[in-house]
Formats: structure tokens, sequence, C-alpha cells
């Protein structure tokens, strides 16, 4: 496929892989209401339309795959670009999307959701942690599992 | 072993002997993968080896010719189940050129139930049968008595190793299996006295009048479960504790046709939802297609019955939802029927097609005829319901309001004082922490300061922190926002005075002990009372609180998730790190801070006003998917009654004010 870089087609193919992500976990996060609710075969199409909503959203993953991670741009597709790629977007949602969302919560007076995204900030933290040992497992040569003794 | 195809034979004129013992494939492959079978080698597969055998006896009372079981837990860890039924046919069966009850305790599948002939709307129609129980036995041993004699045989890992033998000559019959659970398959082979002798009691409560004799020579107990009553006393045990709204329980029953129910309602003051469902005496813990039919049909028919009796506004097209009308119900649902169909082998969610609708069809129908008949109790439940309802909605209002008020400094003390002045009624019953005495005694353990002090305990709810310390202080204090508390720490503090904690009404330096427990994380800018709380005490005091806290980062998310719903006031989820710098950032010193972990089973903590029905759906939902990094760090663990216990980490801080 000839190079998408700053074209149209490129953007798009991102918009849709965020449209069909977005959309898939809102169905799913749909179905547990209609389930409570007592509406099993709404609760199930919801959860049909999820599963095809992840498919839909890896098609354009497909894609994108030789042009660079949506999120972050870096370069992804093997196992080790995917885990760096992960690390840098882990990364910068721990140290300025999360704090700052945070910082902006307070300042508009909504004490709870500032709370909210500390708490996820902390989270991003452990899993920069967590990425960061998979990858020196990785470069030193060894399986993501370590297993045994 | 031989493999057989299935080859259903007919029991003729509904005789059971041999012939009527059908044959499905062998059972080797049980000892190598147990859990597909009985869906586990923990203790509830161990359990199931007793059900099993149990549902068994069931079986024969069902078709109308036992009335007694007997269980024995030996204190050797045998297990023993004994009936008055027909006892397992002995002759030859002809296929098979063995003794039928052999056929039965080795063949996958074999028995009765699987054809109609026999039995009817059998227990185990899809079970995994008694075979499953030899196969994963040490040692079984069979007494038959039928036929004029009394017959043993014993196998070992399921293999026959005697043949039947007629012992002697008898005029008794009925079936006694014995075995002893192969501790090479099971993690554990205790049996659990509570969970067996719950189950037991339940299939007294689905099946009037069968006797239940459990002994446990462990213990030295002997139970007998033996009732009259039915699935209405099953109610009344489920709602012990409650207050009911309306007596009698609600009965609806249809008998004849390929599906029978027998289903009790009663709603209580509670706010939870206790719905117990058994198909063909099995206890569906996850619902399925019968309880989905029964929401149908209670939305149907009370939506049906408040809109005619002019009960909804209709301008707005108010209409109640299902879980409003669930909010304080208890209610047991026994459905029968030809061949159920479940999902896994565990047999916990009923699928068969088709029953939602009958179900729904048939309640609906007598449900209107009932509310139709009895105005009184219409007013109840359909008033209760629209209560429900218009709460919840009532309750989204305030909350959107609490967040709007929230660009203030906090939140107005009004929506404060009605949530937990509702709450007061029953403070110690809402949630176990609040008047545990281990935790308590944590709190006491942490005081530094000479006898004689003097304590403030800040949002001091029914004031038992505070007395906590009685042997300790010369005077106890109590604050609070809600009038309600106030009067009920009163019982417990020597004085009581109402007021907000973002503003201590008392001059600075006036204490030697502040106390708090659980509160600051409801309470927006919550470094403001730290600092009130710093000002009120004399320099070298001390400050003791205790807080939940999540384990670590990893199950932080997830639990602000579960917090949230189950209280919207929540308004800070403080991590370990950053409830020490907000201590610390207020000028204290001196920081000691100590664990106590104490097991709650949520279905208390989440069963208040404050929680919504989706909202505690919700919570339960969250444990049942909490993420992988949540659940390893954070233990609960999920009974097989449903029930979720939730393991809580108390952080009880310890700090001074300089001197």
């Amino acid at each position: 496929m000839a190079n998408l870089e700053g074209l149209e087609t490129h953007k798009h193919l991102k918009d849709a892989f965020a449209e069909e992500a977005v959309t898939a976990y809102r169905y799913l996060y749909f179905a547990k209401i209609a389930d409570i609710e007592g509406q099993p075969d709404v609760a199930q199409l919801f959860r049909d339309l999820a599963e095809g909503g992840i498919c839909n959203a890896h098609g354009s993953l497909d894609f994108l795959r030789t042009e660079g991670d949506p999120l972050t741009g870096a370069p992804i597709g093997q196992t080790d670009r995917n885990l760096h790629a992960s690390l840098l977007a882990e990364s910068t949602e721990f140290s300025e999307l999360y704090p700052d969302m945070a910082a902006v919560a307070h300042a508009e007076g909504f004490p709870d959701v500032a709370s909210w995204f500390e708490t996820l900030t902390k989270l991003k933290r452990a899993h920069v942690q967590l990425l960061r040992e998979a990858i020196a497992r990785l470069e030193r040569g060894q399986g993501p599992e370590e297993g045994g003794e | 072993m031989s493999h057989t195809d299935t080859t259903p034979t007919s029991g003729a004129n509904g005789s059971y002997d041999a012939s009527s013992i059908t044959v499905l494939p062998g059972l080797e492959a049980v000892r190598k993968n147990p859990s597909m079978y009985i869906g586990s080698t923990d203790q509830e597969g161990l359990h199931r080896l007793v059900y099993e055998v149990v549902d068994n006896s069931i079986d024969e009372s069902l078709a109308g010719h036992c009335s007694h079981i007997h269980v024995i837990i030996d204190s050797d860890g045998h297990c023993s189940v004994e009936d008055d039924g027909r006892g397992i046919p002995v002759d030859e069966h002809l296929e098979m050129g063995c003794p039928a009850c052999q056929v039965v305790l080795t063949t996958l599948h074999a028995g009765g139930k699987f054809d109609q002939g026999s039995y009817f709307r059998s227990a185990g129609i899809h079970g995994v049968g008694i075979s499953c129980v030899n196969a994963l036995s040490t040692t079984l041993e069979l007494d038959i008595w039928r036929a004029n004699g009394h017959w043993t045989q014993r196998y070992e890992q399921g293999n026959p190793v005697t043949n039947l033998e007629r012992k002697h000559a008898s005029k008794r019959r009925g079936t006694r299996v014995r075995f002893l659970p192969d501790p090479s398959i099971f993690d554990t082979t205790e049996f659990s006295h509570a969970v067996l002798a719950r189950r037991l009691e339940e299939l007294a409560f689905l099946h009037p009048g069968i006797h239940i004799q459990f002994d446990d020579l462990r213990q030295g107990t002997s139970d007998v479960f033996q009732y009259d009553s039915g699935i209405l006393g099953f109610i009344a045990r489920l709602n012990a504790e409650r207050t009911p709204l309306h007596t009698p329980p609600m009965s609806i029953v249809h008998k004849g046709g390929d599906l029978e129910i027998d289903l009790a309602l009663q709603w209580t003051t509670a706010y939870g939802e206790e719905i117990s469902s058994y198909v063909n005496s099995i206890n569906t813990v996850w619902g399925g297609t019968h309880v989905n039919g029964l929401k149908r049909a209670l939305t149907r028919s009370i939506n049906a019955y408040a809109a005619k009796a002019g009960l909804l506004k209709a301008d707005n097209g108010e209409r109640i939802a299902t879980f409003d009308i669930l909010e304080g119900l208890t209610c047991v649902m026994s459905v029968r029927m030809v061949e159920p169909r479940f999902e896994g082998q565990t047999k916990t969610r009923l699928t068969s097609r088709g029953v939602r609708d009958v179900v729904d069809d048939l309640v609906t129908a007598q449900l209107d005829a009932i509310l139709g008949a009895d105005a009184a109790l219409a007013r109840v439940v359909v008033g209760r319901a629209l209560d429900a309802s218009r709460a919840r909605l009532a309750a989204r209002r305030a909350s959107d309001r609490a967040r709007y008020t929230a660009r203030d400094i906090h939140v107005s003390d009004e929506v404060y004082q009605k949530q937990f002045g509702i709450r007061s009624a029953t403070w110690h019953k809402s949630a176990v922490w609040i008047a545990n005495e281990d935790l308590l005694a944590e709190h006491a353990k942490a005081f530094e300061m000479p006898e004689g002090a003097r304590l403030l305990d800040v949002c001091c709810g029914s004031g038992v922190v505070g007395n906590s310390f009685s042997d300790r202080v010369s005077e106890k204090i109590g604050l609070d926002i809600t009038p309600e508390m106030v009067k009920l720490a009163g019982e417990r503090l020597d004085k009581v005075v109402q007021g907000t904690v973002y503003d201590i009404p008392f001059p600075e330096a006036s204490f030697d002990i502040v106390c708090t427990r659980e509160v600051l994380h409801l309470l927006p800018n919550p470094g403001k009372p730290v600092s009130e709380i710093f000002r009120v005490l004399k320099p070298g005091g001390q400050f003791v609180v205790g807080q939940i806290l999540p384990f670590s980062e990893l199950d932080g998310p997830w639990m602000y998730r579960v917090f949230k719903k189950k209280q919207p006031l929540i308004f800070n989820m403080f991590q370990e790190e950053d409830f020490r710098q907000m201590l610390l950032g207020a000028g204290f010193v001196d920081l000691k801070m100590t664990e106590y972990n104490l097991w709650e089973s949520i279905d208390v903590w989440i069963d208040t006003h404050e929680t919504t029905s989706l909202h505690r759906h919700e919570i339960r939902d969250l444990f049942h998917n909490a993420p992988a990094e949540a659940r390893a760090v954070h233990p609960f663990e999920i009974l097989p009654s449903g029930e979720i216990r939730d393991l809580w980490r108390w952080c009880i801080f310890s700090v001074r004010k300089p001197e």
C-alpha cells in the first residue's frame, strides 16, 4: 500500500478505528444495563454488535499497522514495537494526560471527577512499570513469562 | 468398561426395573477431567457429590416412592445417603450382562432419569449422576434393599471390587450409598456442615413433607428438616430478619402441562432483592429464562395495575422500571419441567427457550387476578414500586444538585443530613464494620495520650469510635451534621454538638485527641477539615483516623467505581500515599499506620437507600467481572449462594500536632 502519511485517508482510518472501538465498549456497557433491566434479547443484540465493532476496529488497525500507532504515531507491528508504543502511550497518560485532566476538574469544581483522573494516573504509573519490565525481559532475550522458580 | 451407544429403552407401563435403565457412554473420562463433570474440584465440587446422590433420592420422592432421606457425615470423612425408595434395580441388565445397579454405578449418564418413562421432571436430567460420585471416590459401598433381600456391593475408584451379593432376606426397601471422596482428585475432602445443611433445608422446603435427617458425626449434631409449609415457609425463613410489607406472601401456583410453577413473593422494607429460583430442585443461582419471564410478568402486571388505578403520571409517560419493582422483593420460584437446558455443567442458569414467555403469561394472568381482587395488597405492592421509582429519580436529581453545589467549597449540609438521617435508623446494621469490636479495638490501641484526655469525635455517627477510648479519656465530645446522628451519639458520648467539620465550633487548642473514621473520602476539599482538626488540637495532641483504602494503585479505579455506585457522595478515592501527604501537608508529624483487614458481605453494605437498585446490580457485576489487575491485589470471594464477601483494607493512622 502506498504511504498514507499526511493524507486524509490516514486520518480517516484512525477516526474509524476510534469510532468502532468506542462503539463496541459503549455497547458492552449498554448490554449490562439491558441484562439488569431483564431484557436479555436486547443485551445479546448489544453484545453481538460489540463483537462486530471490535472486529471492525481491528480492520482499520490492519491498515494502520504499517503506518504507525494511531495513539502515539510510534511504529507498531511486531511485539517489541508494540510494547514500546504502549509504553509511550501509558507514560504520556501518566505524566501529562490524566494529571492535566485532574487539574482541570479541580479548577472547574468537580473533585470527584478529579479523584477519578488521579486514580487513573496512579494505575498508569503501575502500567508503565509493567511494560518497562516486559521490555527489559524481551531485550534480555527471555520470553514474557519467566515461569518456574 | 465398554462403551455403548445411547439406546433408549423403555420401562414398559412405568415399571422401574433393569429394562428402564438407559446406557450412555462410559466414565473413564470423569477421573481424567473431573471439573468437566462436577464443575470444579474445590469444596463446591466435593459437595456436588453429595447433591448428586441426594438428588437420586429426591427423584424417588418425586415419583412418590420415598419419604425419608438420611445423610450422615462420618468422623472419618465418609458420606452416606440412605433413602426408603424402591431401591436401585438389582436384576440383570440384558444389554450389559451385569446387575442393573452396577450399570448405574459404573456407566456415565446411566439411570432411570434418562428415560421419561421412569421419572418425570427429574432433578438430574442432564446431571452427572451417581456414577461420577463412584468414579471420584476412593471407596463406595452400595446397599440395596429390594426384592425381599439386602444386597451389597463395593467399589474402588469407580470399579467394582466385589460382585453384587444378596446378604440375607429383608422386607425393607431403599438404597444406601456410602462413599469416601478421593483426596487425589479434590483440593479438600472436608465437607462444610453449613453448606450441606443449607442445601438439605432448601430441598426440604422445596419438597413439602419429605423428611431429611442430617447427622454430622464430626461435631455430634443431628438436624431434621421437614416442612409442610413449602416455599411459603421458605419465604418466612428468608425474611426472618426483615420487615414484610404484607402477610401472607403472595402465592402463585400452576400445575399440569409441560411446566409447573410454584412461586411465592413478599416485599419487605429492605432495599435489596432476593430471588431464589429452582428448576427441578436445582438452584439456578444465575436465574435464566424462567426468572426473566417472572421479571417481565411483574413489570407488566404492576404497570398495568398502576395505569388502570390512575397512579402513574400519564402526562410525562411515567412507567415503573423493573428494578424498582424488584426493590425489597423476596421471592422463591420453583419450576418443574421436562428436559430443562442449563448453561454449563454446574447448572446455574436456565437457558431453555420458550420458558420465558410461558412463565410471563402464567404469572401475569395470576398476578393480575391477585391485584384485582385485593385492593389493599395492590396498594402496598404497587405503592412500594412507585416509591422506589420516584425515590430513584429524586436521588438522581439530588446528586445532580450535589454536583452543581460542588463548585462551592462543599456540598450543602442538607444532602449529608438527608442521606445519613435516613440511614441513622438502622445505622449499626447498615455495614458490619461500624460496630465491629476488633476494628474499634484497633483504633483504641493507637491511643497515646495521658489518662484524662479530652476527646473530640468528628462526624461521629453513633459515637462508637469515640466510645472505644472510654476508659482513657475524661470527656468525650461528638460533632455531627445530622440531627438524628447527634441524638444517636448522645447514648455513647458525654456531649454531642451539631455542626460542620469544615468549621469546627470549638476554639483553637481545645482537645488532646481527635478521632474520626471513614469520613474524609465523602468530603470535597478534605484538606480543609483536616486543618480544622489540626486547629482544635492542643500542641502535642493526637489525631486518630481510620480509612478504607485500595490495596494498591492496581485496584484503585475498580474500587472507585464500586464505592461511587454505593455512595454518590464519594469525592476522593484516597490511596495510601495521598492520605499520608494530606495529613503531613496539614502540619501533622509522627505518622504511624496500622493495617486491619476485615471481611464484609457486600449484601449488607449495599442494602441501603443510598444505593439504587441499578447500582446494586452494577456493583455485583463489577465483582463478577473484576479486571485481572484488581483481582491480583484485592481479595474477595463469591460464595456458591451468590453472596459476595469483600476484604476491606482498613488503615488506621495516628499523627501528632507538633509541641
